[in-house]
């Protein structure tokens, strides 16, 4: 069995708020969780004390009370409620410390970690090394503000029993895990609450009374959870270490020989570099989502940029133009002496393929296209088109184009003959128009366009044939860009049929569509 | 392939055959309407590499004189050329092809050379908008570019619509559009160019082109007018390779500048 150390951070909460706010150690300091009687929205569960320093217990504070009790035990009590990134951070904090010492660390959560040691004690001298060991381990959790108490023993339970006594740090000889264990009480291995009563009822006071018991006998009448509990007690922990795997590093990257200023041979070296990259993505089944690119100036400083994709792809190419393009839009200034990319896995989209539905894109490929339009036209030219709210047909919106999966079954087609449907093309923007426009017989009626006429580029121009209008259209006119126009459907002597408008702020006239 | 082949040479002059056949008609006519079309017999499956399954090899969009005219609908693995002036029922066309597609589950793009689309419109014509990309170019070098990306992206309709005249980047150049037909040949995908003018030459499997007729005012003497419609005439001007397919009679078998086309009713839903 190999040896596992135990950090046992006692009144975590505490602990980590302290680690935060070391000024407040000479103070009744009191940790809550919950919300504040009179704070605002506070209609959840009321405050109560979760840990409190050692001022504060003196004065008669418990975990538990509620906060209310508390101020009215310490007049000046400082309390603070539980703080999520302070907790965190602490907890990092402890797991780098764990890790400093051994590469085989579990986060067991809430200021407790365990770390494999088999072997460490080499490295400390003396008479008892893995006593010394065990110190090295305390101070340094001390020395990252975090008041550490040291366990070893061969199972992950004997060392955090041991971790939590308070002569830290405790060592368990090797196989007298059950002697350790037998003559502290039954709390210590935290049964469920039903389960510790029935035990209490039953007279087991201590581990070692529960070892003693028949484990068939336990397990008849406590079932799995009883035989779970009746084996810790013996010394058999079930749950071996299982030790964090840190996140995979995804970085590429080269020293120059020389400084090199122009585009083309970095993206030479570059290319060989995330060919690299994407075949480890691709070993490991992931695909980049975002790309990093750092490069090292001459003769010093860094350039750094991100580029966001918009899916995971594995296609060196595409991430290489669009590098390419990144650093033609903004070079980085000074001659170039290294450079490293760093990928930001994802996983790669996974299509169904279906036997009767059309076939369904594929994610990888799909990805590898958005992405490479998006290099070609920018941002802001590809997309899912959306209608926008309004009445100004220019107006559109782009979402990200993520089509469902098709059916299962392809859709019967419409039956008998469909007709076709009068759109017309959107002209953006809308084109300036010279326009003649004649009295109608009623005086009332706005004059109606006889001749229209645009710019040579544009191509629009004759007498009107005939024309339908005007319908007033209004819009936003309580935004800084209101629209209030006239539109008209006219049809030119060329056979040309338009959308056309006056602007009533301007007079203006423009065409904004062509009937096609 | 080989063995295959002969082994439904063989099966078409059994009587074992003979009733193979009726059995799968039988079972055809048995099956719901969207399943009849997916029930071959092996002589039917006999195809080239690279072909779909029968029956897929078109894409109808619904527009009975449209579908009449090539057959069946867009051939898949062809790049059709739509030709027609200003309101000629161009675009109209575009939509209904890129409709009937999203409708029918398949994924779709548009490379919209002027940036004419209204999605709103295009909604209304039926298109499902989760299923089409909007790629919106401002050069036709750019449109090609990204027109060849989607191809081999695996987008089995691909629309290039390249807007009024003039066309910003003028034809381009036929390799250009010849590469163009090969992808879409390789990918099996349908490959619709609208636009004023032929631009594709030797590279177009179809060319069709959209005439005016006339728009349809409601209205008469001093009444206030309304634009109802238009009446649009499709002219098939060239057809490549095309197999007559055996469910439409009236496929073009001889194609000429002097066919006579087919007309196309284009109403306006709202005013």
């Amino acid at each position: 069995m190999p040896r596992v150390a135990c950090l046992h951070v006692p009144l975590f909460a505490l602990a980590a708020r302290l680690r935060s706010e070391p000024e407040l150690g000479q103070e009744a300091l009191a940790v809550f969780d919950g919300v504040r009687s009179g704070a605002r929205g506070g209609a959840g569960q009321a405050a109560r004390i979760v840990a409190a320093n050692r001022v504060a217990r003196r004065a008669g504070l418990r975990p538990g009370m509620t906060l209310t009790q508390a101020r009215a035990r310490v007049a000046r009590l400082v309390a603070r409620g539980r703080d999520p990134e302070c907790e965190r951070a602490a907890q990092q904090a402890l797991l780098e410390v764990a890790m400093s010492f051994s590469p085989r660390v579990e986060d067991g959560e809430e200021g407790i970690v365990y770390l494999e040691v088999d072997g460490l004690e080499r490295h400390f001298r003396g008479p008892e090394p893995e006593l010394q060991m065990a110190r090295a381990l305390a101070t340094s959790a001390a020395r990252a503000g975090l008041p550490a108490g040291v366990g070893l023993a061969a199972s992950k339970l004997a060392a955090k029993v041991a971790a939590g006594l308070p002569s830290s740090p405790t060592l368990v000889p090797a196989g007298e895990e059950a002697r350790f264990l037998a003559h502290l009480p039954l709390a210590r291995l935290a049964p469920e609450l039903e389960l510790g009563e029935t035990l209490r009822r039953w007279g087991v006071r201590t581990v070692g009374d529960l070892a003693r018991l028949p484990a068939d006998d336990v397990v008849s009448r406590l079932g799995p959870a009883g035989q779970e509990l009746h084996a810790t007690a013996r010394g058999l922990d079930p749950r071996p270490l299982s030790p964090r795997q840190p996140p995979p590093v995804f970085a590429e990257g080269l020293e120059l020989e020389w400084p090199l200023v122009a585009l083309e041979p970095f993206l030479f070296a570059a290319r060989s570099a995330l060919e690299r990259l994407t075949r480890r993505l691709e070993t490991c089944g992931l695909a980049c989502a975002r790309l990093e690119l750092s490069l090292r100036l001459e003769p010093d400083g860094y350039a750094e940029r991100a580029l966001d994709l918009p899916a995971p792809t594995r296609d060196a190419k595409t991430l290489l133009t669009l590098v390419r393009l990144d650093l033609e839009g903004r070079p980085p200034g000074a001659p170039v002496v290294g450079f490293s990319f760093i990928a930001h896995p994802d996983r790669p989209r996974q299509a169904q393929l279906s036997l009767f539905g059309p076939p369904e894109l594929s994610p990888d490929r799909l990805a590898t296209t958005l992405a490479r339009l998006f290099a070609l036209l920018g941002p802001g030219r590809v997309g899912s088109p959306r209608p926008e709210d309004g009445h100004r047909p220019e107006r559109f919106a782009l979402v990200e184009y993520q089509p469902p999966p098709p059916p299962r079954v392809r859709p019967a087609s419409a039956a008998g003959p469909v007709r076709g449907l009068l759109t017309a093309r959107v002209l953006r923007p809308p084109i300036g128009l010279e326009v003649l426009t004649a009295a109608r017989p009623d005086a009332a009626a706005p004059p109606c366009p006889t001749s229209v006429r645009s710019p040579r580029s544009a191509g629009i121009g004759g007498a009107v044939r005939v024309a339908s209008g005007p319908w007033t259209m209004e819009e936003g006119w309580w935004t800084e860009s209101p629209a209030a126009r006239e539109y008209w459907d006219v049809e030119l002597a060329d056979g040309g049929l338009y959308r056309i408008f006056r602007d009533r702020t301007s007079g203006e006239w423009f065409a904004d569509g062509i009937y096609d | 392939m080989a063995a295959l082949a002969l082994s439904s040479e063989l099966a078409d002059v059994s009587p074992v055959a003979t009733a193979r056949r009726a059995d799968v008609e039988r079972l055809r006519a048995g099956l719901p309407a969207a399943l009849q079309g997916r029930v071959w017999r092996a002589r039917e499956l006999v195809r080239r590499p690279g072909e779909g399954p029968p029956g897929e090899e078109r894409l109808p969009i619904s527009l009975p004189a449209f579908d009449r005219l090539l057959a069946g609908g867009l051939p898949r693995g062809a790049l059709v050329e739509l030709v027609g002036t200003r309101s000629s029922g161009r675009f109209a066309l575009v939509l209904a092809a890129l409709a009937a597609a999203t409708c029918g589950g398949e994924a779709a793009a548009l490379v919209d050379l002027g940036g004419h689309l209204d999605p709103r419109a295009a909604q209304e014509t039926g298109c499902d908008l989760e299923r089409l990309l909007w790629v919106w170019p401002k050069y036709l070098r750019e449109a090609l570019a990204g027109t060849e990306m989607l191809l081999t992206g695996g987008f089995p309709l691909v629309v290039v619509d390249l807007g009024s005249p003039p066309v910003p980047g003028g034809r381009g150049e036929d390799a250009s559009w010849l590469r163009l037909a090969r992808t879409a040949e390789a990918h099996r995908a349908s490959l619709l160019v609208a636009a004023p003018y032929r631009v594709a030459a030797i590279a177009a499997a179809m060319v069709l082109r959209t005439q005016v007729r006339r728009p349809t005012w409601r209205g008469k003497g001093r009444e206030p007018r309304l634009l109802a419609g238009m009446d649009s005439r499709l002219v098939l001007e060239r057809c490549r390779g095309a197999r007559s397919a055996p469910s439409a009679p009236s496929a073009p078998s001889a194609p000429s500048d002097h066919s006579p086309g087919a007309g196309i009713e284009l109403e306006r839903r709202s005013a």
